[in-house]
């Protein structure tokens, strides 16, 4: 299927669209302009004609006056915009030719796009996967987001150690941001609550001396694919009310009238790196208020355009909070409903929850957000007493219940002191739709994490298995390979996934064989030759490219991919027996910036790197590499050309996951644990294409209960893995600083490890051997990898997003 | 500055004379406003030159409307434009102010029944 966007608008008119806004836009030539500077006017040229179909696609939304979804959400992983525009739009190809008869390149021109990293890891590129699907099909949905000057920080490596540097991302300014002056919002913070009684001698809380921010919204134009609908993902910024508090200012303090300047416009400057402890940090809760008044209050301005009645709004409108960061949404509709709009409570609040829906992405009872009650009443004094409020009626609702412990784990006010808002618990109440992203994370909530409110509120709860968008992952992360398939089976797959089915007819088909081969080994030449560039090392383009690229994460087991290289290293250089093939063993991913163990990893990531690439037994079988500074654009880079897919979580830890999705999109073979979407992946491809191993989550559970598990017992059974926690013991990998990694053999000898590594190693070093020996069977090899591409279908973020709209947000497409 | 007042059936009409009302001139305001609401018991405040309004703003209007209740009188509000409605609705004092389209019928609501 041909993108239907602009495949008619011939070369000549985008090359004076291109050189209009060089002269025009940016004042120069086009033939003066740098690099940067071209790649601003093509951008810009590309805006027009998204412009022109978002405005199509408004009026079109606004004549059918269709029921809208918002999607609300901290992070936005976008990436680099301009290929995948094009692309979507249909216009990539002849960007291109215009661009060579201007004498330029569009491939170069793209490298000077900086990555909008404007989220941490899964949850941020989920929602950046989900508008991309909203606008492809059709569906009127729209994201709300914070536009950080600094997105996720810069990694560099010194020495084998992270080092964080600001990602400046908009210093230049970004051509794809629309500023929309004339839709800013006031939003009032802190001050206190006046008691008062209003005219009628009814209690009416005055909320007074609240400082009023500005929130400046940028919309980031979203082109579905075949350009039919292009939506929109509002960004805002925070601004100061007045460019200085004129009553300081007057006083003569100017410095402070500075100050306080500045601390407004704090509360978009910067993302929160995730797994950074969040607990009492003032800048983080007004970042999620200020994210959640300025939605609502766009929201409403849209509603009420064309419609009056407020009680209308749940059939106009649905919410999504993706996690809890936007969860005071609930809090910040209820009070505009009832206290600006009048609505009694028990009105409005029917109203707000039939709006709202609510994702939980994580497993982990420690990573619940909860903010205490004191900074509430400091900054959102109105918003606390409707929690409040909300908390009492679910008291008296739920008083008759069995365990009155239940009543008090329910409550979104934890009333032990210090007291706490509970914000999964505000959520759940909150909403009409509680979702987890996996089946297996689903069950795990349904039964253990929210088991308390499945109890009380049981046909709230869902799954909705989480999707990838195949135009970004496939279409425009692997040119060569989409270009094949499109040449083999047409080009259907990039709306409807599931059409890659039929890329199993081919598989013995010699000819495709041979170019599909050819695809994927040009692919890893490619990676080859960045890895040259960036790190001026090279590599074997036939070794198995072995990638685990994702956050490093204790639970993501970085560091049981660590020790099994190490049994390999020992096995080749102690034992003198190489594997059937040379392996590449890539790294790429960032540690939250006071995450100490994470950071130890990827130090222990570079010094093995160092030892295995250096020494003359093993250089020729073994190669590890850490790719510096992970982000959409260089994960793109490593999945087309990957061959095999780390997923190696401890079983119940990873709620979905989507690495995996791209990397099997892409044809590598995964080797996993049962967990999050691997074992739905494992089951859509069939388990006999991929390499599963470890203890499942249930077996787990019964060996925590149980506390069974003895590492220094497995150690004594298995000698694989004494020889593994020996080397750490000997400094093999710290000779000029013994004792650096002497906190790997205490992690794994502790029956405490949590992440059981030495429980999973043998299952794990076992899966690698099966794998390293089919990759040897070229016939077995690429079967496996076809198999992954045509199978993965069910894994578009197209299907994820008919689900939603099908089952919460009963939207159509329009 | 300078606060406009005129008489109407016993009620003093004030004209809030800026467009803007917030923390740079509340205070200023507030001393203008105090004689004009202890000279009269019946006092209309006419809000339809503002624009903006801040908290402090918003303070400054419940002080007055305190000011008069403790003495016994009475204060209401007109011509509030739609911005200046909002804040009101933000921090729910229009729940405790009587609120009029104009000074006409701001006057009226102080006549007897």
């Amino acid at each position: 299927m041909a993108a239907e966007g602009f495949e008619r608008e011939p070369v000549a008119a985008l090359q004076e669209a291109i050189t209009r806004h060089a002269q025009s836009s940016l004042g120069t030539p086009w033939w003066e302009l740098s690099s940067r500077g071209q790649f601003n006017a093509v951008a810009l040229a590309v805006r027009d004609f998204m412009i022109e179909r978002a405005v199509e696609t408004e009026r079109r939304y606004h004549l059918r006056d269709p029921k809208r979804l918002y999607y609300l959400s901290i992070e936005y992983l976008i990436g680099r915009s301009l290929g995948a525009n094009l692309r979507n739009l249909g216009l990539y190809e002849r960007c291109q030719q215009a661009l060579t008869g201007l004498g330029s390149d569009l491939g170069r021109l793209e490298e000077n796009e900086p990555d909008a990293a404007l989220g941490n890891g899964g949850l941020g590129r989920l929602a950046a996967c989900f508008l991309d699907s909203l606008a492809t099909l059709g569906m009127p949905g729209y994201g709300y987001g914070i536009n950080y000057e600094y997105g996720l920080f810069r990694q560099e490596i010194a020495n084998g150690y992270q080092r964080e540097l600001p990602d400046n991302w908009l210093a230049h300014g970004s051509p794809w941001q629309i500023p929309r002056p004339d839709e800013i919002c006031i939003v009032p913070i802190y001050g206190h609550i006046e008691d008062a009684t209003d005219r009628h001698g009814i209690y009416n809380p005055m909320w007074m001396g609240w400082r009023a921010l500005i929130g400046f919204p940028y919309d980031m134009l979203i082109p579905g694919y075949g350009g039919h609908a292009v939506h929109f993902l509002r960004l805002y910024s925070a601004r100061s009310s007045r460019d200085f508090d004129m009553q300081i200012f007057n006083d003569g303090d100017y410095i402070r009238a500075v100050e306080q300047k500045i601390q407004s416009e704090m509360i978009s400057k910067v993302l929160y790196p995730s797994d950074s402890v969040i607990v009492n940090q003032e800048l983080r809760l007004a970042q999620e208020y200020f994210l959640a008044a300025c939605s609502i209050r766009d929201v409403l301005r849209r509603f009420e355009k064309s419609h009056q009645d407020l009680r209308d709004l749940p059939l106009r409108i649905a919410i999504q909070l993706n996690d809890t960061h936007p969860a005071l949404a609930i809090a910040e509709l209820m009070r505009v409903l009832v206290d600006e709009r009048n609505l009694p409570w028990e009105e409005a609040w029917k109203v707000s929850q039939k709006c709202f829906g609510y994702t939980n992405h994580t497993l982990s009872p420690e990573a619940l957000e909860k903010w205490p009650v004191s900074l509430l009443s400091r900054m959102v004094p109105r918003h606390l007493q409707i929690i409040a409020e909300i908390d009492r009626r679910v008291q008296q609702r739920i008083a008759a219940a069995p365990e009155p412990a239940l009543l008090d784990r329910i409550s979104p006010i934890d009333k032990r002191e210090p007291q706490q808002v509970r914000m999964v618990n505000l959520a759940v109440i909150g909403s009409h739709s509680v979702n987890g992203v996996s089946p297996i994370h689903t069950s795990l909530l349904q039964n253990s994490l929210l088991a308390d409110f499945c109890s009380q509120f049981p046909a709230r709860f869902n799954n909705k298995t989480n999707g990838i968008s195949p135009r970004r992952w496939l279409l425009h992360a692997n040119p060569l390979l989409s270009d094949l398939i499109n040449a083999t089976i047409g080009d259907r797959w990039i709306v409807d996934l599931d059409q890659l089915r039929s890329l199993e007819a081919h598989e013995k088909d010699s000819g495709f064989l041979e170019a599909f081969r050819r695809v994927r080994q040009s692919n890893k030449v490619a990676l080859c030759q960045f890895v040259r560039d960036e790190l001026r090392m090279s590599l074997d383009p036939h070794s198995i490219v072995d990638v685990q690229i994702k956050r490093i994460h204790a639970y993501k087991r970085q560091l049981l991919n660590v020790l099994k290289i190490t049994y390999e290293y020992i096995v080749v250089t102690e034992d003198g027996k190489t594997p059937p093939v040379p392996c590449t063993y890539i790294f790429a991913g960032k540690a939250a910036p006071g995450y100490r163990l994470a950071k130890q990893i990827i130090k222990l990531i570079h010094e093995v790197a160092r030892v295995v690439n250096s020494d003359p037994r093993s250089e020729p079988w073994m190669r590890v590499l850490f790719l510096p500074d992970y982000r959409v654009t260089l994960a793109e880079k490593i999945i087309r050309a990957a061959d095999i897919s780390e997923q190696i979580s401890t079983a119940g830890t990873e709620a979905s996951g989507t690495g995996n999705m791209k990397l099997a999109l892409n044809g590598a073979v995964m080797i996993g644990t049962r967990d999050g979407t691997n074992i739905d992946i494992s089951n859509a491809v069939g388990e006999e294409n991929v390499f599963l191993f470890g203890l499942r989550s249930a077996e787990l559970q019964v060996m925590r209960e149980k506390q069974s598990y003895r590492p220094p017992a497995l150690c004594e059974q298995d000698s694989r893995l004494r020889r593994v926690v020996d080397a750490f013991r000997s400094d093999l990998f710290s000779r000029d600083e013994p004792g650096l990694f002497s906190w790997v053999p205490d992690l794994l000898l502790d029956s405490a490890d949590e992440h059981i590594h030495l429980a999973d190693l043998p299952g794990y070093l076992d899966a690698h051997q099966r794998a390293s020996h089919a990759f040897c069977d070229r016939e077995c090899w690429s079967g496996m990898s076809i198999r992954n591409i045509a199978r993965i279908g069910s894994f578009s973020s197209d299907r994820t997003i008919r689900e939603y709209a099908r089952d919460i947000w009963e939207i159509q497409p329009c | 500055m300078e606060i406009e007042t005129e008489k109407k059936d016993g009620v003093t009409i004030a004209l809030i004379p800026v467009k803007e009302l917030d923390a740079g001139n509340a205070g200023e305001l507030k001393r203008l406003m105090a004689p004009v609401l202890e000279s009269s018991s019946s006092v209309v405040i006419d809000l339809s030159r503002l624009e903006f309004i801040d908290s402090s703003g918003l303070g400054a209007i419940l002080s007055w409307l305190r000011q008069m209740s403790e003495r016994g009188g009475d204060l209401k509000l007109c011509g509030l434009t739609k911005q200046v409605r909002s804040a009101f609705e933000l921090v729910r004092m229009h729940r405790i102010f009587d609120i009029f389209e104009n000074r006409a019928e701001a006057v009226r609501a102080f006549s007897p029944r």
